[in-house]
């Protein structure tokens, strides 16, 4: 029998509270080991980790590239892996490979295998793959099925089309499914990050709000803590409610750091939507348990009566090069916002003299208001600037062609009170110049109503 | 008093990528209620300093936290060509010299 047939099996048997690791809120950046021996030697019987996020941007969705790097990446995925085979107790990841879509969820699953090889583990793996088939979305588009939020444009065919890669957000069902089939390994796509966590005790029939409600938290790993960071957080769960600990002795879970984790990257603290239902906290209530471990209670959970599923879908946008420089002349500075559009015509004037306007130029001036998306007036001018120029254009060639003929005319730009006719800025290194690779954007963000979101996400089952 | 002399924590951060958020904590009950009542974090005043309309600033009132949320849209979404700052983690900035 396989990790999760065990302890269904067990806890069917003889109920008693569940004991989860948060193992890593972001895998692939390093779990601290002290911590982490420290959370298995508490024989949590699941060990769950969320491998990525929206929040990172388009560019890896597009291109089907991890965030983290492979050597950190295997490293932890093989410390989670061995734990878990070790602990026989079932290892869950979510949104594989940092975005959840197919190449992501490859890469992830090529190391997992990889690690069995070299370490000589043999397991039952789920999979589930997030991707949404073009076909399916296209139709759904068509018959109303998908709507926006959030102020998003409506979704068209050619969104569907044209985007690199489009997942839909998991919830409980597929891993409800998958830790049926008796399995010691779950890997998912893009999924909820609640799901990795609060998918086992509700099959297990603990109450489904406490659960969700420990997941949000656990997810992040001590993140809820004073101070927070990322060791490794044990939760164990009952009926009425859940004990939260740190597995690092320096961070606390106070009720106030519990209860403030709610506000985090969340637009209501009250109520969260996920796919499965509805998740209030309105009458949680956070207890001290001692001085480093706080009990939470109180969390209700309404199913739903319509499933929707979050899309997320990225589109190339062109290839991006930039240009990174700075100036210490006060007079440039001060001119600076007026100059650089002038510096973009010259540019223009020079690199469309065949071809057609086909790119666009921005400037970002460090100092004055590369980072503030709202800048006050009448500010002091700063005695230094960086400034990086971005050159988004249809092709690798294109763009750095922009960004290498702005740079010389930049340097050597003429204008009222020049003092420093050498150059107008300094380069920290050279070439300046620098290809990025092709941009990205989020085209598709929208809300797919179905009738069976479980059917999205069909449980493939592996013998490693 | 500015809040930033009053608050533990100011912080922005991205609620999806078309929502930005801004929490602000406090140390004690006391602090939180002082400032949950000052106009300076009322809808009106966030809206002028994020150059947005009033009605589209949402403040959450989060006493079990001893945290006050703010909620508005993102001008450009995270991540779209322009964007300054994917994770919106950068934001908070106009938060601080609220006077109190």
């Amino acid at each position: 029998m396989s990790a999760s047939g065990r302890i269904i099996k067990e806890f069917r048997r003889s109920p008693r509270p569940i004991r989860l690791l948060g193992a890593s809120g972001q895998l692939g950046y390093g779990i601290p080991a002290v911590s982490f021996r420290a959370g298995i030697a508490r024989k949590p019987d699941l060990i769950g980790c969320d491998m990525g996020s929206i929040d990172i941007g388009p560019t890896y969705l597009g291109k089907g590239e991890m965030a983290t790097s492979p050597e950190a990446t295997r490293r932890d995925l093989r410390r989670v892996l061995l734990a878990a085979r070790g602990l026989d107790v079932p290892l869950v990841i979510g949104t594989a490979g940092s975005a959840g879509a197919g190449p992501h969820l490859d890469a992830t699953l090529a190391m997992i295998r990889d690690i069995a090889h070299a370490d000589g583990l043999s397991f039952r793996m789920a999979v589930m793959r997030a991707d949404i088939a073009r076909p399916v979305l296209l139709e759904a588009v068509r018959s109303g099925k998908v709507t926006s939020f959030d102020g998003m444009p409506d979704l068209t065919e050619e969104d569907v089309t044209e985007a690199s890669h489009i997942v839909g957000q998991m919830g409980m069902g597929p891993f409800r499914h998958a830790l049926a089939a008796d399995v010691d390994v779950i890997v998912a796509g893009r999924a909820c990050d609640t799901a990795i966590f609060a998918s086992l005790p509700a099959l297990l029939g603990f109450p489904v709000g406490l659960a969700m409600h420990m997941a949000k938290i656990i997810e992040c790993g001590s993140l809820c803590c004073v101070p927070g960071g990322r060791d490794p957080i044990l939760a164990e769960l009952d009926h009425d409610g859940f004990v939260l600990e740190s597995m690092n002795p320096e961070r606390r879970a106070t009720p106030i750091s519990v209860a403030a984790h709610s506000l985090y990257e969340q637009s209501d603290p009250f109520t969260m939507q996920e796919p499965d239902g509805t998740l209030d906290l309105s009458r949680a209530q956070y207890e001290a348990v001692d001085d480093r471990r706080t009990r939470v209670s109180g969390a209700t959970w309404r199913d739903t009566t319509a499933p929707t599923i979050k899309l997320e879908g990225a589109i190339k946008v062109g290839e991006r090069a930039v240009l990174l420089c700075g100036s210490a002349d006060p007079r440039f500075i001060a001119q600076c916002k007026g100059l650089l559009p002038k510096v973009a015509d010259l540019v223009e004037s020079l690199v469309c003299e065949e071809q057609p306007m086909d790119y666009t130029l921005r400037f970002r001036v460090y100092g004055i208001d590369g980072v503030r998306m709202v800048v006050p007036e009448n500010e002091p001018p700063p005695g230094e600037v960086f400034m990086m120029g971005e050159c988004i254009a249809p092709t690798r060639e294109r763009a750095s062609e922009v960004v290498r003929t702005c740079k010389q005319f930049l340097l050597h730009f003429g204008y009222p009170g020049r003092l420093s006719t050498a150059g107008n800025i300094a380069f920290p290194f050279t070439p300046p110049e620098v290809s990025l690779g092709p941009a990205y954007r989020f085209n598709v963000y929208h809300l797919l109503h179905v009738d069976d979101a479980d059917a999205l996400f069909p449980v493939e089952i592996e013998t490693v | 008093m500015k809040l930033s002399d009053i608050a533990q924590v100011i912080r922005s951060k991205n609620a999806g990528p078309r929502r930005l958020t801004l929490d602000i904590i406090f140390g004690s009950d006391a602090d939180y209620q002082r400032v949950a009542q000052s106009p300076g974090l009322g809808a009106e005043n966030i809206g002028r300093l994020y150059r947005v309309p009033a009605e589209q600033v949402t403040i959450i009132p989060y006493p079990v936290g001893r945290a006050i949320k703010i909620v508005m849209a993102r001008a450009i979404m995270a991540g779209d060509p322009g964007d300054l700052d994917v994770y919106g983690a950068q934001q908070h900035a106009p938060l601080l010299g609220i006077e109190i």
